[in-house]
């Protein structure tokens, strides 16, 4: 029985994978692994996001998390449009500002060192504080240097319901609701360096009701600072819209029942060295938790927002949408995969097929940083170039790295037609920190090039990531 | 029947034949065992109270995790027996169980939904992070998923009350959703012992949906009862299937049955339909009706808003044009503010307006004022207002509502207080 976990793909990269020649010569050129990146997508990921604002009537921006793809072509592409960008350490700030993005769109997040601090005060970027040491150090630094005030967002986090406790997973970072009061205390000392404009968040979890409850919650702050006279307008709900990664519900439905079947044994092995993904068998029954992202979700993206701004606000009653709106609070998102789904594949060549007697082997020409979908928890199948005819086989892919566990995929894949070596396989949809967000030069394998590909003139054009400059479409 | 505990009146529910006419099963003969009318509510009761009796100490704790009947049972029992009772749960997807289990006195914690940023090496999941505590914690857990004490609950209660009620014989199909698998498989072997030739059909809820009380295949694996050879076949139902079911349990068969229940009656008709038409001689079949209907209004509601449906009401902004409305532009309301030509409405949560509004502004929420408009005009015709919304959408439209009914001056701030806030006019907070 085969078991396809067959990747979602929209219509633009279907016609990007039927350039065969085209890929073939570019791996040929710039060596297996190599990174596509598809920057006209993200303007179009970008627009589904602002119609989303449009029609709840809400302001704010869409802040593309840059972490999920150090691509210059994307951030360059995203920089010509309405985007912010969402920059998390000093490197990515250098990035955003040579990329055209200009202070007013910008929002420093995560952890932050001094140098990435005095860039951000200096270029007047919005800041997205963490913690009660964070505002001290940022304030200090505009006083001490005398440079022009500094919009801060105050980072919340474990926000409490009312009715029903979660047990929430704790985060690294932000204040809770109670820090509140002292960390305003602490900002009003700096008053006239540092201007709290908003407060924050960023959820780790796929659960709709959880942020509903955070995003109330920060509305319960921003009454708090107004209490105190300040005039907030603006709340960032973070990112965590997610991506679906599967064409079919079925066979992601098949997939996790014939796993949970093969950890209790009752079928063949599905992965390596019965590998479980989170399941164990505890004496006939499944004991763990499946940990995997789940490939297929109905409602993912923009539409995910759609629906957080639909839902009821757990205390308030209102939808929380409207409560937005009836505040006057302008939304900001930062998306990260959200936005890059469908914005670029990896393509690896395929170095050797052999048997096996578990099953076929095919060895790549990259390796598990190249291309990380496993060690993010996504299971999806790559595409074969060319595709070839036969029954399907079930395939181990393992990597380049002379290491054990270098596999691409611990689970079996199965590939319609044997491919040869020479042959390429593309993972498609990996843009989204999946492509470059985990690759390292162990074993001094290098480091995939990346190429940004683009209509132009009717079409396909390419240039290296860094050469591309948004300039090859028309003015309007 | 005179009792002295509640507990007492658990168990022995009346085993009811459904009507050939709502079936339309011609050779079959099928009964439903109603366990919604136990004390509580619902099969759960059972097991609850035998998995409970032992543990029984005034003053201590019971853990389960639970999100739905068990929870609700158990709830109650700690209840009369001076305990306290903690429910763990990531399941718990019916709003009207939480509300209940939180005015039972039950203390519930939820489990957070999965990770968006995935850690892969992070294998210990909440759940079990969760049973390591129980373990050392000194709670009395009643562990429904892994008690042999739930399965003995049905294989000395449930199924020899099925026997007794067919007068000794077993019946030739017993049809059962599978949750906890306690019930079906206690029944299960409670009907076998009279005759090994019982047929047992397992139900499990189809992968993407959610059937409240009903597990699906892969979930099934995760329960220490669940054996698949307790099953002579394991069907799927979905959603749909059950609240068909279930809309023919109430309204035809008298038996006001919850989604589970639903399922049962649907799944069992289906499987037995195809077997009638072979059928020379008669059969018997039996099927659990879990619970009742009335925790799951929402559910319903979510999946079916047609059942719902309200006669339209009077007055319905829905049925205006928010072109019919008086606008009044934000330059021209200032000065209709600072003249007190009339009063301001505005339409914004009462959050939103305390917050700010413009100074003498009353505030009606948008939601309250169309209840209000569908009883008629809410203030004098000799009343001028100004209604404010953000944006001067909903405002308009409710300006032209008012219009419609007769109002003569009835305006709607253009651009809301959005626009008056950003053309610099005054907002101010009590």
């Amino acid at each position: 029985m085969t078991l396809s976990l067959s990747p979602r793909i929209n219509e633009f990269v279907h016609s990007v994978l039927g350039e065969t020649a085209l890929l073939g010569r570019l791996v040929e050129a710039l060596g297996s692994p190599l990174d596509i990146v598809l920057p006209e997508q993200a303007g179009r990921n970008v627009a589904a996001f602002r119609a989303v604002h449009a029609e709840h009537r809400l302001g704010g921006r869409i802040y593309f998390a840059h972490k999920a793809n150090r691509s210059s072509a994307l951030v360059r592409e995203l920089a010509a449009g309405d985007a912010g960008i969402d920059v998390a350490s000093l490197g990515e700030l250098q990035h955003a500002l040579g990329a055209g993005f200009t202070p007013d769109r910008i929002v420093a997040t995560g952890p932050k060192n001094a140098a990435f601090l005095w860039l951000c005060a200096r270029t007047s970027v919005l800041v997205h504080v963490d913690s009660a040491a964070e505002v001290a150090e940022l304030g200090e630094l505009v006083r001490a240097r005398g440079l022009p005030p500094v919009r801060i967002l105050l980072r919340l986090s474990e926000f409490a319901a009312p009715g029903v406790r979660t047990a929430a997973r704790r985060s690294r970072f932000g204040v809770s609701p109670d820090g509140l009061e002292s960390i305003l205390d602490l900002a009003g000392k700096y008053a006239g360096h540092l201007e709290p404009v908003g407060v924050g968040f960023h959820l780790d979890t796929t659960a709709l009701p959880e942020k509903a409850v955070a995003l109330e919650g920060c509305l319960t702050a921003l009454e708090t600072c107004r209490r105190r006279g300040l005039r907030p307008w603006a709340i960032d709900a973070g990112g965590g819209f997610g991506v679906s990664y599967l064409a079919d519900p079925a066979e992601w439905d098949d997939y996790t029942s014939a796993l949970t079947e093969a950890v209790l044994g009752r079928r063949a092995p599905l992965t390596w060295n019965g590998h479980g993904y989170g399941l164990r068998n505890e004496g006939g029954t499944i004991g763990g938790s499946l940990g995997l992202y789940p490939a297929y979700r109905q409602v993912t993206g923009p539409a995910y927002l759609d629906q957080l701004l639909r839902t009821r606000a757990p205390g308030l009653g209102r939808p929380l949408g409207e409560l937005l709106l009836d505040s006057m609070v302008d939304l900001h998102v930062e998306p990260g995969r959200a936005l890059l789904d469908q914005c670029g594949l990896v393509l690896a060549k395929v170095l050797e097929v052999r048997d096996d007697p578990g099953g076929l082997i095919v060895r790549l020409d990259c390796n598990a940083g190249d291309v990380s979908t496993e060690n993010h928890g996504v299971l999806m199948d790559p595409v074969a170039i060319p595709q070839r005819e036969g029954p399907a086989e079930g395939a181990y892919l393992f990597g380049n790295l002379c290491l054990e566990s270098d596999l691409i995929t611990r689970r079996k894949v199965f590939l319609r037609g044997r491919p040869r070596a020479g042959d390429l396989l593309a993972f498609v949809n990996t843009a989204g920190y999946f492509m470059d967000f985990g690759a390292t030069e162990a074993l001094r394998q290098p480091i995939a090039r990346k190429v940004a590909l683009f209509r132009s003139d009717d079409a396909w054009q390419w240039c290296l990531d860094d050469q591309y400059w948004p300039l090859h479409r028309e003015t309007a | 029947m005179r009792f002295d505990a509640m507990t007492d009146a658990i168990g022995d529910t009346p085993l009811v034949r459904i009507d050939p006419a709502v079936h339309g099963l011609r050779h079959i003969d099928l009964y439903a065992k109603m366990e919604l009318l136990n004390p509580f509510g619902s099969l759960k009761d059972r097991a609850a109270w035998n998995m409970l009796r032992p543990l029984v100490s005034p003053g201590g704790t019971v853990v389960e995790l639970s999100s739905g009947n068990t929870a609700k049972a158990l709830a109650v029992l700690a209840g009369m027996h001076g305990m306290r009772f903690r429910s763990v749960t990531n399941r718990m997807k019916v709003p009207e169980i939480k509300d209940l289990l939180l005015l039972l006195g039950a203390d519930i914690e939820e489990l957070p939904g999965q990770a968006e940023c995935l850690d892969p090496t992070n294998t210990e999941d909440p759940l079990t992070r969760m049973y390591q505590q129980l373990g050392d914690g000194g709670y009395a857990h009643t562990d429904q998923y892994f008690n042999e004490l739930n399965v003995d609950a049905h294989r000395h209660g449930t199924g020899p009350e099925i026997v007794k009620d067919l007068d000794g014989q077993a019946p030739d199909y017993f049809i059962a959703c599978v949750g906890t698998a306690g019930s079906s498989t206690g029944v299960a072997r409670a009907l076998r012992q009279h005759n090994p030739d019982v047929r047992v059909v397992g139900l499990v809820a189809h992968k993407s949906d959610f059937i409240p009380g009903i597990r699906t295949i892969d979930e099934a694996h995760a329960v220490g009862l669940f054996d698949p050879e307790s099953y002579d076949t394991v069907e799927t139902i979905t959603a749909d299937d059950a609240i068909d079911g279930l809309l023919t349990l109430v309204r035809r068969c008298g038996t006001l049955a919850g989604p589970t229940g639903g399922g049962a009656y649907q799944g069992a008709v289906r499987h037995l339909r195809k077997i009638d038409a072979g059928l020379t001689e008669r059969k018997t079949a039996v099927f659990i009706v879990c619970d009742r209907v009335e925790s799951y209004l929402s559910y319903l509601r979510d999946r079916r808003p047609e059942l719902f449906n309200r006669p339209p009401r009077a007055h319905d902004v829905r049925t205006v044009d928010a072109a019919e409305a008086k606008i009044l532009d934000v330059a021209a309301a200032e000065r209709w503010v600072a003249g007190r030509r009339g009063i301001v409405v505005d339409l914004r949560s009462p959050y939103a307006y305390q917050a700010l509004h413009i100074d003498g502004a009353i505030n009606i929420v948008d939601e309250l004022f169309a209840e209000l408009l569908h009883g008629g005009l809410p203030f004098s015709r000799r009343q001028p207002v100004l209604l404010v919304c953000p944006v001067g959408e909903k405002s308009a439209k409710y300006a032209a509502l008012l219009t419609r009914m007769g109002h003569p001056e009835a305006h709607s701030l253009d651009g809301g207080v959005i626009a008056w806030r950003d053309a610099g006019a005054e907002l101010v907070r009590d």
